[in-house]
C-alpha cells in the first residue's frame, strides 16, 4: 500500500510505533536513540525512513503507525522538498492531529538556507505543529526525545483524556 | 475511543476470579475495537495535495473536534472494578508513583536550596573582601592628603622648588643656544652639494631623486634614535644622506657601522 493510513491495522497491546522521516540519516539514529533511552511505561518502535512511500514489500510487517515526525534540515534546501514530496503520500486522516513537523539545526543561522516562513506556512497549512531544535546538542536532544515521546504517547491513545487533535491544538501557535 | 487498557501488575498472588474478571474486561474492549476498526477502514481518506489541504483540512478537524466535543458531553463517569483486589492494586500504584514525582521534587528542592546557599556564601565573601579594600584605599588616600599639606605647609621647599625650577630654564637656555651654534656651524662649513646646472649632468644616473639632507637633520636623526632607544640605536642610510658626509662621521669617530650590515649607521655613545 503506497498511502500511509492511520487505522488500517489494529494496534499492538502496550506499544506505540513512531515513524521518522528525513534525509539525514544520523540525525534521525541519534534521535531514535535518545528516544528509547528515556523511562517509559509502554514499549516503543521506532521506524527510520528517508522518504514516503514505504516500500510495500515489508507492508505487513510493519504496525500501525501512531505519529509521522518529519525531520527538516534547515541548511539543506533538499530535506524541505523531500518531506513536500513525502506529504502527498499520507492519507488525510493522519493530518488531525498525528503529524509533526521538526526543524532541526537551528543552532547554526548562519548556514541557514531554508526560510522559516516557508516552514510556517507548511504547518498552517497541514495544520500540524511545528517544533524546533538543534539535535547536536546534548541537553536539547534529551528534550526534544522527551517532548516527542510524550506527543507519541497521546497520538497512541495512552493518555486517558487527551486526544491527538485536542493536543495538536494546544501546541499551535496563535497568530 | 479514549477508554484505556487496565495494567494489571504482574503479581499472582490475586485470587482466580478477580484475574477473570479483568481478562474478560479485557477481551471485550478489544472486540468492541475491532469492530471500531473495521468500520474505520472502509471510511479511509484519500491523499492530499498542497492546495486541497489548505481547504479542506481545517473543515475535517472541525468535524472532528465536533464529533469528539459530542463524544464527552454523552459520556458519564464509569466504575472500573467493584473487586476489592483490583482497586487495592490500582491503588497502591498511583500511590507509588505520587510518591516518586514527591521525592523527585524533594531532591530537585534541596539540591536548588543547597546551590543558593553556596552562592550566598560566596557572594559575601566578595562582599567583605570589596569593603576592606575600600577601607584600605581610603585610608591610603588621607594619609597622602596629609603628606601633602604638609609639604605645601613648609616655606623651605617652595623655595627650593622655585631654586630647582630657575636652574632648570638655565639649562634650557643653554642648550638651546648649543643647538643653534651647532646649527649655523654646520651650515656654514658643511653645507649641501650644489645643484649642477649643465644639462648633461641632469641625464646622468646620479641625478639624485631625493633630496639630501643637510648634515643637521641627519645628526639629529641619530641623535635621536640613540637616546629613544639605546638598545637599537641603529638607522638605516638612505639615499638622502650624501654619502661624502657619511664618510665624514664615520672618518671622525662620531658615527660607526653596524658590524653586520653595512647599510645602518649609530651614533657613538659619547655620554656613555
Amino acid at each position: 500500500m503506497a498511502v500511509l493510513r492511520p487505522f488500517d491495522k489494529l494496534p499492538v497491546l502496550n506499544t506505540a510505533s513512531l515513524l521518522l522521516v528525513g534525509s539525514d540519516q544520523r540525525l534521525q539514529q541519534e534521535l531514535a536513540q535518545a528516544i528509547v533511552k528515556e523511562k517509559k511505561s509502554s514499549n516503543i518502535s521506532i521506524h527510520l525512513a528517508t522518504s514516503l512511500p514505504l516500500s510495500s514489500e515489508r507492508d505487513h510487517l510493519r504496525p500501525r503507525i501512531d505519529l509521522i515526525v518529519f525531520m527538516i534540515d534547515i541548511k539543506n534546501k533538499y530535506s524541505l522538498k523531500n518531506v513536500k514530496a513525502s506529504l502527498a503520500h499520507v492519507a488525510a486522516s493522519f493530518f488531525l492531529g498525528k503529524v509533526c513537523f521538526l526543524v532541526t539545526g537551528v543552532g547554526r543561522v548562519n548556514y541557514c538556507s531554508v526560510e522559516i516562513n516557508s516552514i510556517w506556512k507548511l504547518g498552517e497549512v497541514y495544520c500540524s505543529p511545528v517544533l524546533f531544535c538543534e539535535l547536536e546538542l546534548e541537553g536539547i536532544r534529551v528534550a526534544t526525545a522527551q517532548r516527542l515521546l510524550r506527543m507519541l504517547q497521546i497520538c497512541a491513545g495512552h493518555v486517558p483524556g487527551v486526544s491527538a487533535l485536542s493536543f495538536s491544538f494546544l501546541l499551535r501557535s496563535s497568530n | 475511543m479514549a477508554k484505556h487498557f487496565l495494567e494489571i501488575p504482574g503479581e499472582s498472588i490475586f485470587p482466580l476470579d478477580a484475574k477473570e474478571e479483568i481478562l474478560e474486561e479485557c477481551e471485550s474492549f478489544w472486540k468492541q475495537m475491532e469492530q471500531c476498526q473495521s468500520t474505520l477502514k472502509l471510511l479511509e481518506t484519500e491523499t492530499l495535495t498542497e492546495s486541497d489541504a489548505q481547504f479542506s483540512l481545517p473543515v475535517m478537524q472541525m468535524k472532528a473536534l465536533r464529533a469528539e466535543y459530542n463524544q464527552w458531553q454523552k459520556r458519564s463517569p464509569e466504575i472500573i472494578s467493584t473487586n476489592p483486589d483490583v482497586l487495592f492494586a490500582l491503588g497502591k500504584k498511583e500511590l507509588q508513583k505520587v510518591k516518586n514525582d514527591l521525592e523527585m521534587v524533594l531532591s530537585t528542592v534541596q539540591s536548588k536550596n543547597k546551590n543558593l546557599e553556596e552562592e550566598l556564601r560566596r557572594e559575601q565573601q566578595w562582599y567583605e573582601e570589596q569593603k576592606q579594600l575600600v577601607d584600605t584605599l581610603s585610608r591610603t588616600e588621607e594619609e597622602t592628603k596629609n603628606e601633602v599639606e604638609q609639604l605645601s605647609d613648609k616655606s623651605l621647599n617652595t623655595s627650593a622648588f622655585h631654586e630647582q625650577r630657575k636652574k632648570i630654564l638655565k639649562l634650557k637656555r643653554y642648550k638651546k643656544e648649543l643647538l643653534t651654534a651647532l646649527g649655523k656651524f654646520l651650515e656654514e662649513h658643511f653645507p649641501l652639494p650644489e645643484e649642477a646646472g649643465s644639462a648633461e649632468k641632469k641625464n646622468s644616473y646620479e641625478d639624485p631623486a631625493v633630496e639630501l639632507k643637510p648634515l643637521h637633520d641627519i645628526l639629529e636623526i641619530l641623535i635621536r634614535k640613540l637616546m629613544s632607544t639605546p638598545h637599537e640605536p641603529y638607522v638605516p642610510i638612505d639615499d638622502s644622506f650624501w654619502p661624502p658626509y657619511i664618510e665624514l662621521l664615520l672618518r671622525y669617530g662620531i658615527a660607526l657601522r653596524h658590524p653586520e650590515n653595512p647599510c645602518r649607521i649609530r651614533l657613538e655613545a659619547f655620554h656613555a
